[in-house]
C-alpha cells in the first residue's frame, strides 16, 4: 500500500521532541497545561478524521464521544470511588458502546443523516445532564477527579504519548488494506456493494475505532481538568473538532492532530487580545479554508518534503 | 443439468409503472445467454432485481437453490452472482490495482495471503497488465469496463452479469473486449447474461436470447431463431406501414 516515507518518520520525531521538550526549556506550569489540552485536541481531531475524513460521512457529534469518555471518568470517580486508571479503558468502552447504538440505526443511510442523528445525538446527551442533574451535577457537572497522575510535566508526557499512539495507530490502519476500503466506501458505496463488501459493517467499525479514541481523550480531559460538565457535550466542541481536520487536510490524520494543537495553542495565545480574540481567530480560520479549501498542514508538508521522497 | 439462476413471476412497479412483468426465465450452469430489448424494455431493472441493488415487487429469485430476493446486494455478490455496471463506477482518486484490490477483500474472493498479487494477476487476465499504477481517472472508456470485469472476476463469480459492456466504445475496441468476454466464458467455467443492443457483436457471442420489450420477455430462443421472430422484429423496428397509414 502507500508508504511511509522516511521523511514522513523524520519529522514525526521532530515535532514530538519538540512538544516534548518545550515545557522543559520554558518551565511554566501554564504552557504545561496548555500543551495537555492542545495534545488532547489532537486525540479528538485524528479520531475524527480516521472516520469521517476517510469515509467522507461527516460526524458533527464527535462530542457525544467525547463527553461519554469524560462523564465515565467523572462518575467512576465520584460515586463508585474506583482507581483513576479504570477510567481509560471504561471510556473506550462506553464510548464504543454510544458509536454502535448510533452508528447501527444511521450508518445504513445515505446524505446528511448521519450527519445530523449524531449531532442530535450529543444535543440529546447533553440535555440528560441538565434533566438528570441529580446523578450529573447538572450545569455544574461533576468534580472531585483524582489526577491519574500527580506531576501535571509527568501527565502531558503521558498525554502526548497517548497522542502518538493514536496517530501511529490510526495512520497504520488508514494505509492498510482496511483504510483503502474506507476510502473505497467514500468513493461509491454502490462499487464497493458490487465487489461484494459490506459497507455498513466498515462503516460501523471505523465509527467504533474513532469513538474509542475519543471517549480516550474525554476521559484523559477529565483527569485533567478534575471535573467533567455538560459543554463538553456541546456542538461547539464537535464543531472545533471538524475545523481543525480541514485546516490540517481532511484524510491526513498527522496533519488533523498538528492543527489541532496549533489552533489551540493560537486560541490561547489570542487571549491578550481580549474581546477581538474570536475575531481574529475566526478571521484566520477563514482566511485557511477559503485560500486552502484543501487544508493547511498536510499539504504544506508534502510540499515541501516532495523531493526526499 | 440443475439451473443455476431460476428467476420466478419476478415483478417490479415504480408507482404506476410496470418496469418488469411476469420475468421468468431460468439459467443453466455454463450458459451464455443474452438479453435483448429495446431502450426502457426494463433489461437494466432486471439486473438490478437479481443483484439486490433493488427489490422485486412480487416474485422469486433462486440462485444456486437459495432465495436471493431479500438479500443485501454484497450478500449477493458472495454468493456467486456478480455484475458490472452499464456506466462504469471506478473508484476515483485511486489506482487500477486498488480498484481491484477493493473486490479481492470480499469474503468470496478468500484471498489469505498476497491480495495484491492476486489483483495483478486479474488485471493481467483482463488485458491490463503492468498497469497497476496508472490513475483511473485518465483510463479511456474500453478500458474502463475490462477494469469493471476485473473487480466483478475478483470475487470468483459462478454467475456474471454484464450491462451493456460494449456501450460507448469505438469498433476498434469492441473486437478484443468480445474475445475477452468470449475467452472468460471458455476458459473460466462461467455463466454469463449479458444486456446489450449491438445486435451483431451479441448475437456472436450467445447461445441463447431473452428478448424483453416493455418490460415484459417476449421471446426465448437461439439466436437464428429470435432475429426471425415476428414478434421481436416488430419491437425492433417497430409495426409494417399499414400500422403507420391507419394511426
Amino acid at each position: 500500500m502507500r508508504q511511509i516515507s522516511l521523511i514522513d518518520v523524520a519529522g514525526g520525531i521532530a515535532v514530538v521532541a519538540v512538544l516534548a521538550l518545550a515545557p522543559v526549556f520554558v518551565a511554566s506550569n501554564y504552557l504545561t497545561g496548555v500543551l495537555t489540552v492542545c495534545v488532547i485536541y489532537g486525540i479528538w481531531a485524528s479520531s475524527w478524521d480516521f472516520m469521517s475524513g476517510l469515509t467522507g460521512r461527516e460526524n458533527f457529534g464527535h462530542s457525544l464521544f467525547i463527553g461519554a469518555g469524560a462523564y465515565t471518568a467523572g462518575f467512576l470517580a465520584t460515586i463508585w470511588f474506583t482507581n483513576p486508571w479504570y477510567s481509560l479503558p471504561a471510556a473506550v468502552i462506553i464510548a464504543v458502546g454510544f458509536s454502535l447504538l448510533v452508528g447501527f440505526p444511521t450508518l445504513r443511510l445515505r446524505g446528511p443523516y448521519f450527519a445530523l442523528a449524531m449531532l442530535s445525538a450529543s444535543a440529546i446527551l447533553q440535555r440528560l445532564c441538565l434533566i438528570f442533574w441529580e446523578y450529573t451535577g447538572g450545569e455544574e457537572g461533576l468534580y472531585g477527579l483524582d489526577p491519574l497522575i500527580r506531576n501535571p510535566l509527568h501527565y502531558y508526557w503521558f498525554v502526548l504519548a497517548i497522542l502518538v499512539v493514536t496517530v501511529i495507530v490510526l495512520t497504520l490502519l488508514a494505509q492498510s488494506h482496511w483504510g483503502l476500503l474506507l476510502r473505497a466506501i467514500r468513493g461509491d458505496e454502490a462499487t464497493c456493494q458490487a465487489a461484494g463488501i459490506n459497507v455498513t459493517f466498515y462503516k460501523i467499525a471505523s465509527l467504533a475505532i474513532s469513538a474509542g479514541f475519543a471517549g480516550l481523550g474525554g476521559a484523559l480531559y477529565a483527569h485533567y481538568q478534575l471535573q467533567v460538565s455538560p459543554p463538553l457535550f456541546s456542538v461547539v466542541v464537535s464543531i472545533t473538532v471538524i475545523i481543525m481536520v480541514y485546516v490540517g487536510g481532511i484524510g491526513s490524520i498527522y496533519g488533523a492532530a498538528i492543527a489541532a494543537i496549533l489552533l489551540t495553542l493560537l486560541t490561547e495565545m489570542l487571549r491578550g487580545f481580549g474581546e477581538y480574540r474570536l475575531w481574529i481567530y475566526t478571521l484566520t480560520l477563514m482566511l485557511i479554508l477559503f485560500f486552502l479549501p484543501n487544508g493547511l498542514i498536510a499539504p504544506l508538508w508534502r510540499r515541501m518534503t516532495e523531493r526526499f521522497r | 443439468m440443475t439451473a443455476l439462476l431460476e428467476v420466478n413471476d419476478v415483478t417490479k412497479r415504480f408507482g404506476g409503472l410496470t418496469a418488469v412483468k411476469n420475468a421468468t426465465f431460468t439459467l443453466q450452469k455454463g450458459e451464455f445467454t443474452g438479453i435483448l430489448g429495446p431502450n426502457g424494455a426494463g433489461k437494466t431493472t432486471l439486473f438490478n432485481l437479481l443483484t439486490g441493488f433493488m427489490p422485486p415487487t412480487s416474485g422469486t429469485i433462486t440462485f444456486n437453490g437459495e432465495a436471493l430476493q431479500s438479500l443485501a446486494p454484497y450478500k449477493i455478490v458472495n454468493r456467486g452472482m456478480a455484475r458490472t455496471f452499464q456506466l462504469t463506477r471506478p473508484f476515483v482518486g485511486m489506482n487500477l490495482l486498488e480498484n481491484v484490490l477493493v473486490a479481492c477483500m470480499s469474503p468470496r474472493a478468500h484471498v489469505d495471503r498476497d491480495k495484491e498479487e492476486r489483483a495483478r494477476h486479474l488485471l493481467e487476465q483482463v488485458g491490463l497488465g503492468g498497469r497497476g499504477a496508472e490513475p483511473v481517472e485518465t483510463l479511456p472508456y474500453g478500458d474502463l469496463r475490462r477494469l469493471e470485469i476485473a473487480r466483478a472476476l475478483a470475487t470468483r463469480p459462478d454467475l456474471l452479469l454484464l450491462d451493456e459492456p460494449f456501450a460507448g466504445l469505438g469498433s476498434s475496441e469492441i473486437e478484443p473486449l468480445a474475445q475477452l468476454i468470449k475467452r472468460l466464458h471458455r476458459e473460466e467455467n462461467l455463466t454469463i447474461l449479458l444486456i446489450e443492443h449491438k445486435l451483431r457483436e451479441f448475437m456472436a457471442l450467445v447461445s441463447r436470447v431473452i428478448v424483453m420489450n416493455f418490460g415484459e420477455i417476449i421471446a426465448v430462443g437461439p439466436p437464428e431463431e429470435i432475429v426471425k421472430n415476428p414478434k421481436v422484429i416488430e419491437a425492433y423496428i417497430g409495426k409494417t406501414e399499414d400500422a403507420h397509414a391507419s394511426a
